[in-house]
C-alpha cells in the first residue's frame, strides 16, 4: 500500500474511532487494541499492531471522560504511534512514549470539536422555536459529525504522510541514554492507568484486594486470566454474603 | 399507574435516539442539551398532540443545559417522558421537570462514570490488553462486548425510567443492590488491576557491582526481589497514585515528570 493511501485510510480510521454517534460505540473502534490491529493489518503486520496497541491501551485504561472532558485521546496516540513503530521497527515501550505526546494533543483536537459544536447548538435553538424536530436531529447528529470528520481526518492524514521520517530523524539524533530513558518511561507509564483506577474506585479499605491480585502473579505465578477468574469468584462471594445479611454492604 | 401514552416501541426509540446522539453535539455551553432534546423530541410531539405552543416550549425546555453519563443516564430520558405526560394532564409544571432533570444528572453521572466507565470498562479492557500483549486476537472481542453492554443496560434503564417515572431513581439507588454491585465490581476491579500491574508495569534497576576478591556480581534487583518481588512496580503505581491525590490530577504534568525522571535515571544508570 502506498504511503498516500495509508495516510488517507488512517485518517478515516481515526475519524471512525472518535466520531461520537452511538454512545459507547466509539469503543468498538476507538480502543488502542482494536486500532492497533486494524492499522497493523493495513501495514501487513496485524499481530505486532495488536501488541503495540495493547501497550498503548494500558496507559489509558482508567481514563474516564468526566463531564465529557477528554483528558487525553488514546485513539490519536494509537493512530500515530502504531504506524510509526511498525515502519521504524520500534519496540512496544518506545512506541508508548511516542504515543504519549499525541494523546495529549488529541485532547486539544477534541476541544476544537466541542467549540465548533456551539454553532449547531444555536441553530438548534432556532429549530426549537419553529417546533421542527427534524432540524434538531440534524443539529444534534448530522452537522457535528460532518465537521468532526474534517477535524479528525486532517491531522492524522498529514502526520502519516510525512511523520515517520521526522520521528526517525529525531530518534537518530537522540543520545543513547535518552532512548533508554524513553523506553524506561514506556514501562512506567502504564502505572498511570492503574493508579487512576485505584483512585477512581476510591475505597481504601478494599486495597488488600489489589495486593492479592498483585502478589498472586508475583508469588504464585498464575496467569492474568486465572486471576480474573479468582477475582470474579471473590467478588461474587462478597456480593452474595452482602445479600444474605439483608443489608447494604459497605465494605 | 394510569393509562400510558407511549408504547414500548416508542420508549425504545427515545433510547435509540439518546444512544445515537448523546455525545455528538457535546459543546462547552450546554453540553448534552441538543442530544437530550433529540431523544425526546418525537415523543414530545405525540404527547403534546395539537398543542403546538406547548410542544415548542417543551423542545426549548430540553435544549437547556444538561450533562450526564449516557448509559445509566438513559433513565432520565424515560423519567422525563413520563413527567411530560403528567404535565399535559396538568399535574405538574415545566419547572418541576427541569428541576428533577438537573437534580438527577449529577448523581446519575457519578454512578455511571464509576460503575460503567471506571470499573466495567477497565476490567474488560484490562483483560483485552492482556490478550493483546500476548499477540492474541481474542483481545478484539472485548471492545464490542462493552458497546453492546452499554446499549442493553441503557435500553433497560430508559424503560425503567418511563415505567416508574420519578420513582425509578430511588428504586435504582435505595434497594442497596447498586451499592453491593459497586462493591463487588470494585473488588474485582482492584484484584484485576493488581494482577495487571504486576505483569505490565515494568521497572527494574540494572545497578550492580562486582566484588573484586571473589568476582561475584551483586545485583540490587535480585536483592529487591528477595525482599518483596515487584517492589519498584508497586512504588511506580503508588507514586502515581500519591501524585494524583496530593498534587492534583494534572495528567500532562505527570507524564512529563515521568519522562524526565526516566531519562535522568537512565543517564545515571539507576533504571534501565
Amino acid at each position: 500500500m502506498s504511503t498516500f493511501m495509508f495516510a488517507v485510510l488512517s485518517g478515516i480510521i481515526y475519524f471512525l474511532a472518535t466520531q461520537r454517534l452511538g454512545y459507547g460505540l466509539t469503543n468498538l473502534m476507538g480502543q488502542p487494541v482494536t486500532l492497533g490491529f486494524i492499522l497493523g493489518a493495513l501495514l501487513g503486520d496485524p499481530i505486532n499492531g495488536l501488541i503495540i496497541g495493547g501497550s498503548i491501551n494500558l496507559i489509558y485504561l482508567g481514563v474516564v471522560f468526566t463531564g465529557g472532558n477528554a483528558p487525553s485521546d488514546s485513539a490519536l496516540a494509537t493512530c500515530i504511534a502504531v504506524p510509526v513503530a511498525l515502519q521504524l521497527g520500534l519496540d512496544a515501550d518506545t512506541a508508548v512514549t511516542v504515543a504519549v505526546p499525541f494523546g495529549i494533543l488529541g485532547a486539544f483536537v477534541d476541544q476544537i470539536r466541542r467549540t465548533s459544536n456551539l454553532i449547531w447548538l444555536h441553530k438548534a435553538d432556532k429549530f426549537a422555536e419553529l417546533g421542527d424536530e427534524q432540524g434538531i436531529y440534524r443539529c444534534a447528529m448530522l452537522y457535528p459529525t460532518i465537521v468532526a470528520f474534517f477535524i479528525r481526518f486532517i491531522p492524522v492524514f498529514c502526520f502519516n504522510l510525512f511523520g515517520a521520517d521526522a520521528v526517525q530523524a529525531i530518534l537518530n539524533y537522540l543520545p543513547d541514554f535518552v532512548t533508554t530513558g524513553l523506553s524506561v518511561a514506556g514501562g512506567i507509564l502504564p502505572a498511570i492507568g492503574f493508579a487512576i483506577i485505584i483512585m477512581s474506585i476510591g475505597r481504601k479499605e478494599l486495597l488488600p484486594y489489589y495486593f492479592m491480585g498483585f502478589f498472586a502473579i508475583k508469588y504464585l505465578g498464575v496467569g492474568t486470566m486465572a486471576c480474573a477468574v479468582f477475582g470474579l469468584c471473590i467478588a461474587m462471594v462478597i456480593y452474595f454474603a452482602g445479600n444474605k445479611k439483608g443489608e447494604t454492604h459497605n465494605g | 399507574m394510569a393509562e400510558r401514552l407511549l408504547s414500548k416501541k416508542e420508549v425504545n426509540q427515545a433510547h435509540l435516539l439518546w444512544w445515537l446522539a448523546a455525545e455528538t453535539n457535546n459543546s462547552y455551553e450546554r453540553l448534552q442539551a441538543p442530544s437530550f432534546c433529540s431523544a425526546v423530541a418525537k415523543n414530545l410531539k405525540k404527547i403534546y398532540g395539537d398543542d403546538t405552543e406547548g410542544y415548542k416550549d417543551a423542545l426549548k425546555r430540553h435544549l437547556e443545559f444538561y450533562n450526564t453519563e449516557g448509559t445509566i443516564g438513559a433513565v432520565v430520558v424515560g423519567i422525563v417522558l413520563a413527567m411530560e405526560e403528567e404535565k399535559v394532564k396538568g399535574h405538574l409544571t415545566g419547572d418541576v421537570i427541569t428541576g428533577i432533570k438537573l437534580g438527577l444528572m449529577g448523581p446519575i453521572a457519578g454512578i455511571g462514570d464509576t460503575l460503567i466507565w471506571g470499573m466495567i470498562k477497565s476490567i474488560l479492557m484490562g483483560i483485552a490488553c492482556n490478550f493483546a500483549l500476548q499477540g492474541s486476537p481474542i483481545a478484539l472481542v472485548f471492545p464490542p462486548l462493552f458497546s453492546i453492554l452499554i446499549f442493553v443496560v441503557g435500553r433497560y434503564t430508559c424503560r425503567l425510567g418511563y415505567d416508574l417515572g420519578s420513582e425509578a431513581v430511588p428504586k435504582l439507588l435505595q434497594s442497596g443492590t447498586m451499592n453491593k454491585l459497586i462493591t463487588a465490581a470494585s473488588i474485582l476491579g482492584l484484584f484485576m488491576m493488581g494482577a495487571l500491574s504486576a505483569s505490565y508495569v515494568t521497572v527494574t534497576t540494572p545497578l550492580s557491582w562486582t566484588i573484586e576478591s571473589t568476582g561475584a556480581v551483586i545485583s540490587i534487583q535480585s536483592y529487591l526481589d528477595q525482599i518483596l518481588p515487584g517492589m519498584l512496580q508497586l512504588a511506580a503505581v503508588f507514586g502515581v497514585y500519591w501524585y494524583f491525590t496530593h498534587k492534583g490530577q494534572n495528567y500532562i504534568k505527570l507524564v512529563l515528570l515521568i519522562l524526565v525522571i526516566s531519562i535522568v535515571a537512565a543517564f545515571f544508570g539507576i533504571l534501565g
